[in-house]
């Protein structure tokens, strides 16, 4: 047996590998006894043992599919892994961490979903951009930096938003205080002095819990795929969907375009 | 209801305010402050180091840029290749010399006479102990250009080796292969072969961005390095 | 008043009435309370001159003052923050690197320049931050922004530090910075440009280096 590199890191092996606990704060180790685990592509760094890796939607996943994922438009982001062995779970040495989910509900960026066990079940939330978990099973989340969990009231920079357990959808904030009287007034018109980027937030309240990084840069990829062209639809009802500038005009709640970018589409 | 299992971090990148802190280890003249930054203390020897990678130096140091790729035909198309990142620089003095790689994890290896192959771009520095070289892997590569070029380095003594976050090791025995995503692979070392596996469900990776179609899988006694992340090593990198 | 970190990336400031602080837009992440987040435009305490100043200097870093009673979360782009604590001496750091710091701080601008003559000049482009510095005086706590985290490099008059000028994040004490070429180092062709170039510190403080030799 080849030595270890002389008092340096640990060195794993399939015995000593956590079985669906972290390795590191950046790595995720899931034990698969014939078992299955829903994963996003591309997220899986090594394994030992026997593991098959199917695209969802293909023949005989789809029971499976149909209890357990319930969202035609991100499934060709995810893969069903099957098989014996370890598998280690990363995305762009970004923390990762498991998280238990008794009976409950979870709502989570699309794009800090890593993987998740098939007890659970995946919706699309009517939120754009966003995940829901429902039920009882373990789930991995990746996010930029250790996820901060903090309880409402608060207010949340879209940005830093990862996801919310248990507490009703948030709602939009605005903040208009200091676009009245004459300094509010000049940046209104000539744009001089711009926006703080600090006007619009989520808002939180009820019992539950709102997850967050510190991330004000979306965390890209995923695409979330466009929701159904209807009436009544958040998001569907078209408008414009390109990066807006921040304009000195203030936005009307509810408009689309701001809608969009805020969501992170 | 959401229960949460936290784990309690251990950031070695937390560092106090006290200056010349040291942590975990103190490899020869190699050591770590915090995970991310390599000082070498130096007393007239010299280092090779990855172009551009220093950071802060004090005292008195001299850098040279060093032909990579090796000597003849050989050496200028693997210069002309690899471009200006794989680069190897001299750096010899007195004092102490810091260096970093945006802001990528390091471990540090030590060498007794065996050899370590490494992604190229992941080489952050070795000491003048140890020989490097260049071996091709040009299959891996094909399709993303990922991994076509390996540094080998063998002897005796010290090398740091960089990471995309903390690496993780994995020992390959013979009853325990290993399947690797190219992406995650950092390095070997020990009596490893390696081929390259894809089956029909790796089809299924294909054309998305961060998938690769093939795995590389690892048999034999030895050691593999990973990192938490499939950053493309040479091709689609910075 | 002080930042606390929550983690290595996020940082906690309780906002009490009648005290002020200062951050770079948009660097809110989340906040509980009635507090107010209002874009400056001064810049700070540096009055129109600095502002002007600054625009001369194509500095892109705004500000906005934070006030109200609550507690605030500050972070960016996810970079690693790092929290120092003034006593009383001088801070120079690159106002894009500034996340947050109390307004009990005095601020300022420091042509840096005017150490290192036309080579100064150079290294304002070569940090690719504009010509101007920020300072920061007195008491108080600052929230830094590096790439990968800092470490503290000390500086003695005996031994002088170099340093890369794209891992420079921020200096303090008593310590003259000049810019220079190192005979072989001009070789070294890195990524991006100032490679060319390194800034020599010397005197009595501590200099902090990034883990990178990419700006943010």
């Amino acid at each position: 047996m080849y030595g270890a590199p002389g008092g340096g890191p640990t060195v794993y092996d399939p015995l000593t590998l956590p079985s669906d606990d972290n390795v590191n704060n950046y790595t995720f180790c899931v034990e698969l006894k014939g078992s299955q685990w829903f994963l996003q592509k591309g997220k899986m760094i090594a394994y030992y043992g026997q593991m098959d890796f199917n695209g969802i939607g293909h023949g005989r996943l789809d029971r499976l599919v149909r209890t357990s994922f319930h969202s035609p438009l991100h499934a060709s982001d995810w893969v069903v892994a099957e098989g014996s062995g370890k598998m280690l779970l990363a995305d762009r040495a970004f923390d990762v961490n498991s998280y238990d989910l008794e009976d409950g509900n979870l709502t989570i960026r699309s794009g800090n979903l890593l993987a998740f066990q098939p007890t659970l079940s995946l919706k699309q939330s009517i939120v754009p951009g966003f995940l829901t978990l429902i039920g009882t099973g373990k789930f991995v989340a990746a996010s930029n930096g250790p996820v901060v969990f903090m309880e409402p009231p608060i207010r949340v920079d879209p940005q830093a938003l990862v996801g919310w357990a248990d507490c009703p959808s948030p709602c939009h904030h605005y903040d208009h205080g200091y676009m009245t009287g004459l300094m509010g007034g000049l940046r209104a018109m000539t744009g001089v002095g711009g926006a703080s980027g600090e006007e619009h937030q989520f808002e939180f309240v009820g019992a539950g819990t709102v997850l967050l990084q510190s991330s004000e840069a979306l965390m890209a990829e995923q695409a979330t795929g466009a929701v159904p062209q209807q009436a009544g639809v958040p998001g569907g009802g078209g408008g414009p969907t390109g990066p807006g500038q921040q304009a000195g005009a203030p936005r009307l709640p509810g408009q689309l375009g701001d809608l969009q970018r805020r969501f992170g589409l | 209801m959401l229960r949460v299992a936290i784990r309690v971090p251990l950031h070695p990148q937390d560092l106090s305010e006290e200056p010349y802190g040291r942590y975990l280890r103190c490899v020869a003249m190699f050591r770590l402050q915090g995970s991310k930054v390599l000082a070498v203390d130096m007393t007239g020897d010299a280092v090779k180091a990855k172009n551009g990678s220093m950071v802060a130096y004090d005292g008195q140091m001299d850098f040279k840029k060093l032909s990579g790729g090796g000597e003849g035909l050989r050496g200028m198309v693997t210069r002309r290749i690899t471009g200006e990142q794989m680069t190897l620089m001299e750096v010899k003095g007195h004092g102490t010399c810091w260096f970093a790689d945006r802001a990528s994890e390091i471990n540090l290896v030590a060498l007794q006479g065996d050899k370590l192959y490494v992604e190229s771009s992941n080489l952050l520095a070795t000491d003048s102990g140890l020989r490097t070289g260049t071996s091709f892997t040009g299959m891996r590569g094909a399709t993303q250009g990922n991994g076509l070029f390996t540094t080998t380095i063998e002897g005796h003594g010290q090398a740091a080796i960089m990471s995309d976050g903390p690496a993780v090791v994995l020992r390959v025995s013979r009853q325990y292969p290993l399947t690797v995503d190219p992406g995650a692979y950092i390095a070997h070392q020990g009596d490893l072969r390696q081929s390259f596996q894809s089956g029909v469900t790796f089809r299924t990776f294909m054309g998305e961005g961060g998938g690769e179609a093939f795995q590389i899988r690892f048999e034999g006694d030895g050691l593999v390095y990973v990192q938490p992340s499939e950053r493309n090593t040479i091709a689609g990198e910075v | 008043m002080a930042f606390r970190e929550i983690n290595s990336k996020m940082v906690e400031a309780t906002v009490l009435p009648g005290q002020r602080l200062f951050s770079q837009r948009g660097a809110m992440l989340a906040y509980r309370g009635e507090v107010s987040f209002t874009p400056n435009m001064q810049g700070g305490q540096g009055g129109v001159m600095s502002m002007i100043g600054r625009r001369v200097a194509n500095e892109a870093t705004p500000l906005m003052s934070v006030e109200g009673s609550g507690t605030v979360l500050f972070g960016h782009g996810g970079h690693h923050v790092q929290v120092i604590n003034m006593t009383g001496d001088t801070l120079y750091v690159e106002a894009d690197r500034l996340l947050a710091f109390e307004g009990t701080l005095e601020q300022g601008t420091m042509f840096m320049g005017s150490q290192g003559g036309v080579m100064g000049m150079v290294r304002g482009q070569v940090t690719g931050q504009g010509l101007f510095t920020t300072t920061l005086r007195g008491h108080g706590s600052v929230a830094v922004m590096a790439h990968g985290g800092v470490i503290q490099v000390p500086i003695t008059p005996q031994r002088p530090v170099h340093v890369d000028p794209q891992a420079y994040v921020a200096h303090h004490g008593d310590v003259r910075n000049k810019l220079s070429t190192a005979l072989g180092w001009r070789d070294m062709v890195g990524r991006g440009s100032g490679e060319a170039f390194q800034l020599e510190l010397s005197g009595n403080g501590a200099v902090y280096v990034q883990a990178s030799e990419e700006k943010l």
